[in-house]
C-alpha cells in the first residue's frame, strides 16, 4: 500500500510518446529500405554476373573458333597430307607392310604442328577413327591405333567435341584434312578438361569455373563443399543458366559449353559481389537513421517542453499564490496556447467568484456581529450607539496617526466589537445605578477576555482579538485583564482604549450628565502617561474637530476609569 | 584419251612381234591365237567423303574455279594383276596438266620406264612431289607455261601432290605390263592381245583400291567380264 507511485512527468511522457513513435517509424522505414536496397543490389549484381557470363560464353565460343581457324591452317600442311594420303593409299592398294618412313614423316609433321599450337595434344586420326599420330604434352594418352569416339556438339557443322580417353576427358577441336574434296583424316586439337584448364578459364573469365562430364565433376575452382553441392544439383540435368545456393552462398551460373555429356559452367557468387555494395548502402542508411533519431529526440524534447513549460509556469504561479494567501491577484495569460489561456481565464474567474463569495460571507458575519454589538449597546439606554461612536473615533485617531488603510479597517471592526464580551455581564450589574461592589466590578472586568473568547470561534476575526482583549490595559500597568505596560500594549488597543474613554466621558449616565468634549479632553490629558497613552490623546485632540458634532449631544457622564 | 595411243602402240608392237617371232611361247609373245578381254565397269555406291568445308571458316587458298567435271569412270583403271611380262615394254610419254588447281587427268596409267610431263596451265605457280615408294621426287615450283618431266622406273602406285595447293592430288599407276585400260565413258573397256590363260582382272579406284575378278582368256576370243566398283559417279 505504501508504494503509491506518482504519475510520470508530462515532459517524460511527451518525449516518450513522440520519440517512440518516431523511432518505430524510422525502424520500419529502415527495414523496408534495407530490404529494397538489398534486393536491388542483388538484382543488379545478378544481371551483371549474367551479362558478363554471357559475354564470356560468346568470347569462349569465339576463342574456340579462332583455335579452329588456327587448326585449319595447320591442316593445310601439304607434307602431312601427302604423307597421310600416300600411306593410306599404299596400305589400301597393296596391303603393303608398314611404310615406316611415311609414318615417321607423319610423326615429324605432327610434332612440328604441336610446337606451333597451345594444345595439350595434337592428334591425327584416320578415316577409320583410329589415332595415327599424336604429339604434345598429353600425347601419351593418345597411343597409335587407339580407336577414338568423339561426342560432338549439338550444332550442325560443329567442330567442338569431347573425347573420353583412358585417364582424362579432352575437349577437342576437329579439323578435317581434305584432298580433292575428300576427307583423308582429321586433326584433333585436344585440351584436357582438368584443373589447369578450369583455372585458365577462371582467370580469363574472372569467375569460378566448374567442368562436368558424365554426371561427374571433373574439375572446378570452387571450394570443395560448394563443388560437391554444385555437382549434386546440376550434373544430372545440366541447365543452361540460373541461380543456386552453394554452401549458404547464392551463385549465378551459366553454361559456357555444352557438348554431349560434358558441360563447362561459369559461376559467380552473388553474395560476395553484393556484400560490399549492400554494406555501403546500409552504412549510409545507418548514418541517416542515427541522425534522424537524434533529431527526433531533440524535436520531441522541444515539443514536450513547449507543452509542459507553460503548464509548469501556471502551476508555479498558483503555488506561490497559495503560499502568499494572495487570493486577489490574477494569473497572467501564458500566451503559449489558446487552451491554456482559456484555462487561466476560467481559473481567474473562479478565483474572483470565490473572493466575492468570501467577502459576502465576511460582510454577513460582520453585519451579524455588528448587529449583536448594537443590540448589546441597546440593553442600556445610556450606552446606546456607543460601539458605533467608538468605531468612528478610533478610525479618526488612526487616520490622524497616519496608519495604513488595512490597519484602520482592522481597528474599525475591532472598535465596533470591543465590548462584545459584555454579553456575559448580567443586566443588573451593567445597569446598576450607583457604586458597584467588589464582586460586581470583577464581573465587569471579565468582558475583554470573554469577548476575545467569542471572537476566537470565528477564524477571520482573529486580527481583532488583541483590540477586544486589551482595550482596558493602561500604560502604567494598572489596567486589566493582563496588566500590560506601555509599549507592550498594541497600538490598536491603545487607540480603542482612548476612544472608549472619551465616549464614556461625553455620554450621559444614569447617575450623571454628559460632559462636554473639552472637559473630556482635559480629563484625558490629566491621565495621559498613566491611564492613557499621551500620543493617542494628542491624536484624538487633533482628530476631534472632524467628529465633534457626533459627540456633542450629551453633557453628563463620569469617567468610567479604566 | 591417253590409253588409246598406248593401246595403239601396244598393238603396233604386237604386230612387229608377230611378224618377227612365232616361236615365243611366253605370254608376251604375241601369237595370232591371243584372246582379248572385254567388259563393263559399273560404279555404284558412294564412298567418297562428303565435302568437309566449314560453314564458319571457308577453306583457304585460291578461289576454286570449278573445273569441267570429268566423269568418275575416267579415274578407274582396269588391268591384269600379277602378270609376268617378259618382253620389251612399250614406252610412252604421258602428260598430266595442272589446270584449275587440279591435275588433269586425275589418274594416269603408264608402263614402267615411261615419262610423264607436267605442264602448268594455271596462272599461278605449281609444284609436283611424291612420297610414294614407287617414286619419291619433288619437281620444284614453276610458273605457267613451264613443264617438268619425270620418268617412272619402278612399278607401283605413285601419289602426286602439290606443295603449294595441298588439296591437289593425282595418281599414276606404273605397270610392268601393257594389259591395262581406262574404260570409256559408258564403262565399256577392251584389253586386246592377251595370251590365253588364267588371270585376275582388276578394277582399280584410288578410294577403294582393287576389285578383282578371275578370268580365263581363250585363244582368238574375247572374254567378257563385269566389274562393279562401289564408287559413286557424282554425275
Amino acid at each position: 500500500m505504501s508504494a503509491e507511485r506518482r504519475p510520470p512527468r508530462l515532459l517524460v511522457k511527451t518525449v516518450a510518446v513522440t520519440f517512440i513513435t518516431v523511432a518505430l517509424l524510422l525502424a520500419a522505414v529502415f527495414v523496408v529500405v534495407w530490404i529494397s536496397v538489398r534486393t536491388q543490389v542483388r538484382d543488379a549484381v545478378t544481371s551483371n554476373l549474367a551479362s558478363s557470363q554471357r559475354m564470356f560464353a560468346a568470347l569462349e565460343t569465339r576463342r574456340q573458333r579462332e583455335l579452329r581457324a588456327e587448326a585449319a591452317t595447320l591442316a593445310e600442311n601439304p607434307t602431312l597430307k601427302a604423307a597421310l594420303d600416300t600411306y593410306q593409299a599404299e596400305v589400301r592398294t597393296s596391303g603393303a607392310s608398314e611404310r615406316t618412313e611415311l609414318l615417321e614423316t607423319i610423326d615429324r609433321e605432327v610434332e612440328r604442328l604441336a610446337a606451333r599450337v597451345e594444345s595439350d595434344a595434337i592428334v591425327l586420326v584416320d578415316t577409320r577413327q583410329s589415332t595415327l599420330a599424336s604429339a604434345g604434352r598429353l600425347a601419351g594418352q593418345w597411343p597409335r591405333g587407339r580407336s577414338v569416339s568423339l561426342v560432338a556438339g549439338k550444332e550442325r557443322d560443329s567442330f567442338d567435341g569431347v573425347a573420353h580417353m583412358r585417364n582424362s576427358v579432352f575437349r577437342v577441336v576437329t579439323v578435317p584434312l581434305v584432298i580433292d574434296d575428300a576427307s583423308i583424316g582429321t586433326l584433333y586439337l585436344a585440351t584436357s578438361l582438368d584443373q589447369a584448364y578450369a583455372q585458365e578459364l577462371a582467370a580469363l573469365a574472372g569467375t569460378k569455373i566448374a567442368i562436368l562430364s558424365e554426371n561427374v565433376l571433373l574439375a572446378s575452382t570452387l571450394a570443395s563443399a560448394q563443388a560437391r553441392q554444385f555437382e549434386a544439383a546440376v550434373a544430372a540435368r545440366r541447365p543452361a543458366d540460373g541461380t543456386i545456393l552453394l554452401d549458404g552462398e547464392s551463385h549465378a551460373f551459366r553454361r559456357l559449353v555444352d557438348i554431349g555429356d560434358t558441360a563447362i559452367y561459369a559461376l559467380g557468387s552473388i553474395d560476395e559481389s553484393s556484400r560490399a555494395a549492400t554494406r555501403d548502402a546500409v552504412r549510409s542508411l545507418g548514418v541517416i537513421a542515427i541522425g534522424a533519431i537524434v533529431l527526433a529526440l531533440g524535436a520531441s524534447f522541444l515539443l514536450a517542453q513547449m507543452v509542459s513549460e507553460p503548464i509548469g509556469r501556471l502551476s508555479g504561479s498558483l503555488a506561490s499564490m497559495i503560499a502568499s494567501h494572495d487570493v486577489d491577484s490574477r494569473l497572467p495569460p501564458s500566451g503559449s496556447s489558446r487552451e491554456l489561456d482559456t484555462l487561466t481565464e476560467t481559473f481567474n474567474a473562479l478565483m474572483a467568484s470565490v473572493v466575492a463569495a468570501e467577502a459576502q460571507t465576511q460582510a454577513a458575519y460582520t453585519g451579524a456581529i455588528r448587529a449583536l454589538a448594537t443590540a448589546l449597546d441597546a440593553r442600556d439606554p445610556y450606552t446606546a450607539g456607543h460601539s458605533e461612536r467608538v468605531g468612528v473615533l478610533s478610525v479618526a485617531i488612526s487616520r490622524s496617526l497616519g496608519l495604513p488603510p488595512e490597519e484602520i479597517e482592522v481597528i474599525r471592526l475591532g472598535a465596533l466589537l470591543h465590548d462584545i464580551g459584555k454579553i456575559g455581564v448580567p443586566d443588573d450589574v451593567l445597569r446598576k445605578p450607583g457604586a458597584l461592589t467588589e464582586a460586581e466590578l470583577d464581573c465587569i472586568k471579565t468582558h475583554p477576555v470573554l469577548g476575545a473568547r467569542i471572537l476566537r470561534s470565528v477564524p477571520f476575526l482573529a486580527p481583532h482579538i488583541p483590540i477586544v482583549e486589551l482595550h482596558h490595559e493602561r500604560p502604567d500597568g494598572q489596567g486589566y485583564p493582563n496588566g500590560l505596560r506601555g509599549d507592550d500594549i498594541p497600538l490598536a488597543a491603545r487607540i480603542v482604549h482612548v476612544a472608549d474613554a472619551y465616549d464614556a466621558i461625553t455620554s450621559a449616565r444614569a447617575y450623571r450628565a454628559a460632559r462636554p468634549s473639552a472637559e473630556a479632553l482635559k480629563e484625558l490629558w490629566r491621565c495621559a502617561g498613566t491611564g492613557f497613552h499621551a500620543e493617542i490623546v494628542g491624536a484624538l485632540a487633533t482628530a476631534l474637530p472632524g467628529v465633534v458634532s457626533e459627540a456633542a449631544g450629551d453633557a453628563t457622564g463620569e469617567s468610567v476609569g479604566a | 584419251m591417253r590409253a588409246v595411243p598406248a593401246t595403239a602402240r601396244a598393238l603396233l608392237l604386237a604386230i612387229i612381234f608377230v611378224s618377227f617371232a612365232f616361236a615365243a611361247s611366253s605370254p608376251s609373245a604375241q601369237t595370232p591365237d591371243a584372246g582379248a578381254i572385254g567388259g563393263h565397269v559399273t560404279l555404284t555406291a558412294r564412298v567418297r567423303g562428303s565435302r568437309q568445308a566449314s560453314a564458319i571458316y571457308p577453306s583457304r587458298g585460291v578461289p576454286r574455279h570449278d573445273p569441267p567435271r570429268i566423269p568418275e569412270i575416267r579415274n578407274v583403271v582396269v588391268y591384269l594383276k600379277d602378270v609376268a611380262f617378259r618382253g620389251t615394254l612399250p614406252l610412252t610419254t604421258g602428260e598430266m596438266r595442272q589446270e584449275h588447281e587440279t591435275f588433269v587427268p586425275h589418274v594416269l596409267a603408264i608402263t614402267k620406264g615411261s615419262t610423264v610431263a607436267f605442264p602448268n596451265a594455271d596462272p599461278i605457280f605449281h609444284n609436283v612431289f611424291s612420297l610414294s615408294h614407287a617414286a619419291t621426287f619433288d619437281l620444284g615450283r614453276y610458273p605457267q607455261g613451264q613443264a617438268r618431266t619425270e620418268r617412272f622406273l619402278q612399278a607401283g602406285l605413285v601419289k602426286l601432290y602439290c606443295r603449294i595447293h595441298s588439296q591437289m592430288s593425282a595418281d599414276i599407276l606404273v605397270l610392268d605390263h601393257p594389259y591395262f585400260v581406262t574404260p570409256a565413258d559408258d564403262g565399256t573397256f577392251r584389253i586386246p592381245n592377251v595370251p590365253p590363260g588364267q588371270y585376275t582382272v582388276v578394277g582399280w579406284h584410288e578410294r577403294i583400291g582393287e576389285r578383282a575378278s578371275p578370268i580365263r582368256v581363250e585363244p582368238g576370243r574375247t572374254t567378257g567380264v563385269e566389274l562393279t566398283l562401289p564408287v559413286e559417279d557424282p554425275q
